[in-house]
């Protein structure tokens, strides 16, 4: 205990800077994700620390790179450098609860970002609204068809939730359409190969497919792929998500139609939003979610990594 | 004498059986379109199931070759991106061929049971994968060399190429167990390890030589999925030597060795491939696809320990 306080005591004198004299103590909020190395919680750290800028607020992190003892110590450590507000992306959904229950304990709100805990003292989750981008999937493909045709569903794996909102809120929006008309429904894993195989058969079996959802872009790119080898490139389009760089290429060349981009710098942002409004008393519901943008050859343009 | 023969062809009836009722029911499983998927979909996993065969003759067994698929498939797009086409495809079967390597030795040298040994390396290469391409795709904002996706692509004589591969090694490998004194050392070996022993077969090196052959062939595996799949994908190859596995046994090899042969355990896949075509063509919800194949690999192998007992 008294190690760690000397090292909170040291990491504040450091994070304080070069020249103490001058630094007027800005209010900070603590940050915890899973991993600091992966291209997803850089963008989403980027877009935390550029909010916090603009908003007059300090950043401080702590990296866990998914330990979850690691990442628990690391909340204590922020509690303990008296942040005003913790954003925190839980390792998995229950086995980082007690740093909720320590931020709870040291009265410090604590608001989980992408991914959630089913902890109680979880005060909000600012999430991607599953069921809603499943629906605008659905409502995309069916206003592409026509609104009548044959569709294959090439879900993800069976027992994730985010996959069953997903393909829930595309058969919602299918169902309005009563043309159109759900011919093959598989799931499985979130690969290109299992995509391929997956599209290969739906294509042999219904040879006048119109179009063919895929779970994410790993497996759309793979049914892309079998529609673009069976020759009906631009007959059968494919959908994806995720909006990774090969699909956006592929979005550009035409093999996929649309994929779906999730953006992690503003998902940081709209957790530092959250955050600063709830310190300032304002009411937030259980969940807050974040835009989706459906990305096909209308937008591509402006979604393309500059060279 | 004619029962017997017939009672050995018991993986080609079921998968004749198969095919018949699988094209009563979906008229579209005849189609040019489909045979030609089904045949690039039993291309990859032919050449695994071929490897698996020489361990299983050997008297071993290696769950690893699905993670030395995807290995071999990355090792050989990223030395491909930086060195070309002949030294990607080289490297991608070495590297496969030193995990081979590397489980004979530690089965042989060590003593370690193979199933632990191969389990151990399954998950260790699985990670080294994942470490490698640090979990994505390879290239990630590239294409790799236009002839090799061709490769995966086009067609010789109404073929793909990718079943081209197969076709050959079935023959050269065949050839290699049946007319080579090496081939008979390791049907003898997986026999009666004592008795080889002490005919003079130096049983350490043909068991470790059976896994090299298992390790490289899962790297061309692994690189014709590359080609197919137009990268190198770290989830590549997931459960693929359970179907590996699964389709020796429906061929007809024994798992305590000594029997099996090439042919019949590229009956054993084409069971396996067209059943999952099948029930795919036929939209079977994918929890009844489970049971289904459950099942058959345990009927087929019922049926051949059937046969085993009344010889």
């Amino acid at each position: 205990m008294k190690r760690r306080t000397l090292l909170a005591v040291l990491a504040l004198a450091l994070a304080a800077g070069p020249a103490p004299s001058v630094a007027q103590q800005k209010p900070a909020i603590g940050v915890s994700l899973p991993q600091d190395d992966n291209p997803f919680y850089i963008a989403m750290l980027r877009g935390i620390r550029a909010r916090a800028a603009e908003l007059g607020f300090d950043v401080i992190t702590v990296s866990s790179q998914e330990d979850k003892a690691k990442q628990i110590n690391g909340v204590q450590d922020l509690i303990a450098r008296g942040v005003k507000g913790i954003l925190i992306s839980p390792i998995d959904a229950v086995g980082v609860n007690a740093a909720y229950d320590a931020a709870a304990a040291a009265k410090v709100p604590i608001i989980s970002v992408a991914r959630a805990s089913t902890s109680p003292n979880q005060l909000l989750h600012v999430a991607m609204d599953e069921r809603q981008i499943g629906r605008d999937i659905g409502a995309y493909i069916a206003k592409a068809i026509g609104g009548k045709g044959k569709v294959a569903i090439i879900a993800g794996p069976p027992g994730s939730p985010t996959f069953k909102n997903l393909s829930d809120g595309i058969k919602e929006s299918f169902a309005k359409h009563s043309a159109v008309q759900v011919v093959f429904d598989q799931f499985g894993a979130l690969t290109r190969e299992r995509g391929l195989k997956l599209a290969e058969d739906a294509l042999v079996a219904n040879p006048d497919l119109a179009a063919i959802y895929a779970a994410n872009d790993d497996v759309a790119l793979g049914a892309s792929q079998a529609v673009v080898a069976a020759g009906r490139k631009g007959k059968v389009l494919v959908t994806g998500m995720n909006g990774i760089p090969p699909a956006l290429r592929a979005v550009q060349d035409g093999s996929l139609a649309m994929t779906v981009e999730l953006n992690p710098v503003d998902w940081g942002r709209l957790g530092v939003d959250v955050l600063a409004g709830y310190l300032k008393g304002e009411k937030y519901k259980q969940q807050v979610f974040i835009k989706h943008v459906l990305i096909d050859s209308k937008n591509i343009g402006d979604k393309m990594p500059k060279k | 004498m004619r029962r017997d023969f017939l009672v050995g062809q018991i993986p080609l009836i079921t998968l004749i059986v198969l095919g018949v009722v699988i094209a009563v029911l979906t008229p579209r499983f005849l189609s040019p379109l489909n045979l030609s998927n089904v045949l690039v979909q039993a291309a990859v996993i032919t050449v695994i199931a071929m490897g698996m065969t020489f361990v299983i003759i050997g008297g071993g067994f290696d769950l690893s070759v699905g993670s030395v698929v995807a290995l071999s498939g990355c090792v050989c797009a990223m030395v491909m991106m930086e060195a070309g086409i002949a030294a990607g495809v080289a490297a991608g079967v070495a590297v496969g061929a030193l995990v081979g390597l590397a489980n004979g030795l530690i089965v042989t040298v060590l003593k370690v049971n193979p199933f632990i040994t191969t389990l151990g390396t399954m998950v260790l290469v699985r990670g080294v994968v994942f470490l490698l391409t640090g979990s994505q795709q390879v290239p990630i904002d590239q294409s790799l060399p236009q002839p090799f996706i061709d490769f995966g692509i086009e067609r010789l004589l109404g073929i793909h190429y990718l079943v081209w591969v197969p076709v050959a090694l079935l023959f050269a490998l065949s050839w290699v167990l049946a007319r080579t004194p090496y081939g008979r050392s390791v049907y003898a070996t997986g026999g009666n390890r004592e008795a080889a022993y002490f005919s003079g077969i130096r049983v350490d090196r043909v068991v470790a030589s059976t896994y090299v052959w298992c390790g490289a062939l899962a790297g061309v595996a692994g690189v014709m999925l590359a080609s197919r799949l137009q990268s190198g994908q770290p989830t590549a190859g997931e459960f693929y030597e359970l179907t590996a596995i699964a389709a020796v046994v429906l061929g007809g090899a024994a798992l305590h060795g000594g029997e099996g042969k090439l042919y019949k355990s590229v009956i054993g896949v084409f069971i396996m491939v067209i059943l999952g075509n099948g029930l795919n063509l036929l939209n079977v919800d994918s929890y009844w696809q489970r049971v289904a194949i459950g099942a058959v690999i345990i009927l087929a192998a019922a049926a051949d320990r059937l046969r085993a007992r009344r010889g």
